[in-house]
């Protein structure tokens, strides 16, 4: 049987993949990409709570989080393809100019 | 089920939905008219309208009338509408320092100022969230905008840098935030602040744990915001690598929109979270306290120098969150309107030394400044003392209130930890100002057209100096009375 805390704990899994993503990877489109899964892990333990509170709520504010996921991602790969124009690579190592 | 449609008050929600529209409407403007003068001018048009609509709902909210939209969830409590006043100043004086410096580096595209307005929207919004997701929105609206404008200098690698570094972190600080809302949801069932107060304190409650570990990460989420120690790493790059009039936004308006969002969940539903909760902020301002003051001693660069400043001033600002309550709100507008006008001072004084690609923020460009431009170097000077909090100017008369607030609130080690690093930052604060009067220039100045941001640095002396010299008239302004939702 089922109960909220295996979705919680997937969700929990998932955001663990996600961080470690965002903080292994060196290619800036991983990078996005893992933002998108810890967005991802949030929502599947939202939309859980809200399916066994059986409340809308929590469904608002799962739509909430996939148009803001939407946002950050069409903001995200434009400062990405200006960073990809001015350097020529699309990894974090160029980013590291002004640690002297 | 019956569709039940929200109770929208369109007064309270004036101010914002002047910003909004004109921010679209000089969208709009901008793609047949790439004039930027009349597209910044028609921005801070929209500031000050809204200025006029809240200031119209503070007099009516003085006078005992609370107003709110959407049942509780979007505040006009006095609080929420002295916030707006100092995210308009800050957003205004922006605008003023933008004009001068995107002409002088060419960078002229008249999207920017909506882009400013939509940002300043999304800090209002911040203010006014009386519910976790619209507080979230509002967070947002607010960063994407300023993600956006820091990577402005498209041909600056520098800029380019900032931008991408802001967004990353930006992101991974909001996945927390929106995860610790998800567990405060999991734990209570609610988003609405009343609402989960409600279901914290409820008879049978089990879900502490999951509560506390949610406003944790809510914690963290809005620390990156304001960079608190050890969320500040991205401070002095995106600081140094933005352009200069928008790092002064993102230190003034994106500070003042994340800490009266901490001050108001703090206020009401931290204290019915476990201890945990409240001791990591302890910990956090101890920490931003003392690496914030130390760092920027060692910086050469002024805008890096200013960056670890303005970290310092987020464990200042923390100090009043903690406090809670109305004393520490007062503290803490007070605050936040004297850091406003000092550090967008500041930065509107950079931007007239740096040339045009951004460059020579080091100490030397202050050499003898006195002598070349004294009327500019007495203004830095004012900014300079009053961040470093020397009497009769605005930031001492800060720092007192909120340290008395701190002490009100029995936190005396930590308020004697703040009293200590403020004299060490005397240091830094004082180095340019040796450097403007006692040393011989070594650079040209520039002579640039700038009457726009002379405008705004003389509003921010002013303001500096006139909040100093009489602080009471502003601080009995903020008695701040019965918040909305204190009563229930």
């Amino acid at each position: 049987m089922l109960t909220l805390n295996h979705f919680l704990a997937l969700g929990a899994i998932l955001f663990a993949i996600g961080l470690y993503g965002l903080l292994s990877r060196r290619n800036l489109v991983a990078i996005l990409m893992s933002v998108e899964i810890l967005l991802n892990a949030i929502l599947v333990n939202v939309v859980a709570i809200a399916r066994f509170n059986d409340q809308a709520q929590g469904d608002v504010f799962a739509l909430f989080i996939i148009a803001i996921a939407a946002a950050e991602v069409a903001v995200g790969l434009a400062l990405f393809l200006n960073v990809f124009r001015l350097n020529g690579v699309a990894t974090v190592d160029p980013l590291r100019r002004m640690k002297e | 089920m019956p569709l039940v449609l929200p109770d929208i008050d369109w007064l309270t929600l004036a101010p914002l939905l002047v910003l909004l529209s004109t921010a679209s409407l000089a969208a709009l403007y901008a793609l047949y008219n790439r004039s930027s003068k009349a597209v910044a001018l028609l921005a801070l048009l929209g500031l000050a309208v809204a200025a006029i609509f809240n200031l119209q709902l503070f007099v009516a909210s003085r006078a005992g009338e609370l107003r709110s939209s959407f049942g509780l969830r979007y505040l006009a409590d006095q609080g929420a509408l002295a916030f707006n006043f100092v995210i308009l100043l800050g957003a205004a004086l922006a605008i003023l320092i933008s004009y001068d410096y995107l002409k002088r580096a060419e960078l002229e595209q008249p999207e920017y100022y909506p882009l400013m307005l939509l940002s300043a929207s999304g800090a209002m919004v911040m203010a006014a969230a009386g519910d976790l997701i619209i507080l979230l929105l509002g967070l947002e609206i607010m960063s994407l905008a300023v993600y956006v404008l820091s990577a402005w200098r498209q041909q600056a690698r520098e800029s380019a840098e900032a931008g991408m570094k802001y967004f990353l972190l930006g992101a991974f600080a909001s996945a927390f935030l929106i995860y610790g809302i998800a567990l405060i949801y999991g734990a209570t069932g609610f988003f609405s602040y009343p609402q989960i107060v409600a279901g914290l304190l409820a008879e049978g409650f089990e879900q502490i744990f999951l509560a506390t570990l949610g406003g944790i990460m809510i914690l963290a989420g809005l620390g990156f915001k304001v960079a608190l120690v050890p969320f500040h790493q991205w401070a002095p790059d995106v600081y140094t690598g933005a352009p200069t009039p928008v790092t002064a936004f993102m230190s003034v308006v994106v500070k003042t929109a994340a800490f009266a969002a901490l001050l108001r969940i703090f206020a009401f539903i931290y204290p019915e979270l476990g201890v945990l909760a409240v001791q990591s902020l302890v910990v956090l301002i101890a920490l931003t306290l003392i690496v914030g003051n130390f760092t920027a001693l060692v910086q050469r660069g002024i805008k890096r120098m200013l960056a670890y400043s303005a970290v310092a001033h987020a464990g200042y600002l923390a100090l009043a969150v903690l406090a809670a309550g109305n004393l520490g709100m007062r503290a803490a507008i007070w605050y936040l309107t004297a850091y406003t006008l000092m550090n967008a001072g500041a930065f509107a004084v950079l931007t007239l030394l740096s040339d045009r690609n951004d460059h020579g923020d080091d100490l030397e460009r202050f050499a003898g400044l006195a002598r070349s431009r004294p009327y500019l170097a007495a203004a830095m000077t004012v900014f300079l003392l009053s961040l470093a909090g020397i009497p009769l100017l605005a930031g001492f008369v800060g720092k007192i209130l909120v340290f008395s607030a701190a002490i009100e609130a029995g936190y005396v080690s930590l308020t004697v930890i703040a009293i200590i690093t403020s004299v060490v930052a005397m240091v830094y604060y004082l180095r340019p100002v040796m450097y403007m009067y006692f040393r011989e220039p070594e650079y040209e100045p520039l002579q640039t057209n700038s009457r726009s941001t002379h405008i705004a640095i003389g509003i921010a002396v002013f303001g500096t100096v006139l909040l100093g010299i009489f602080p009471g008239w502003w601080y009995s302004l903020l008695d701040l009375g019965q918040s909305l939702l204190a009563g229930l």
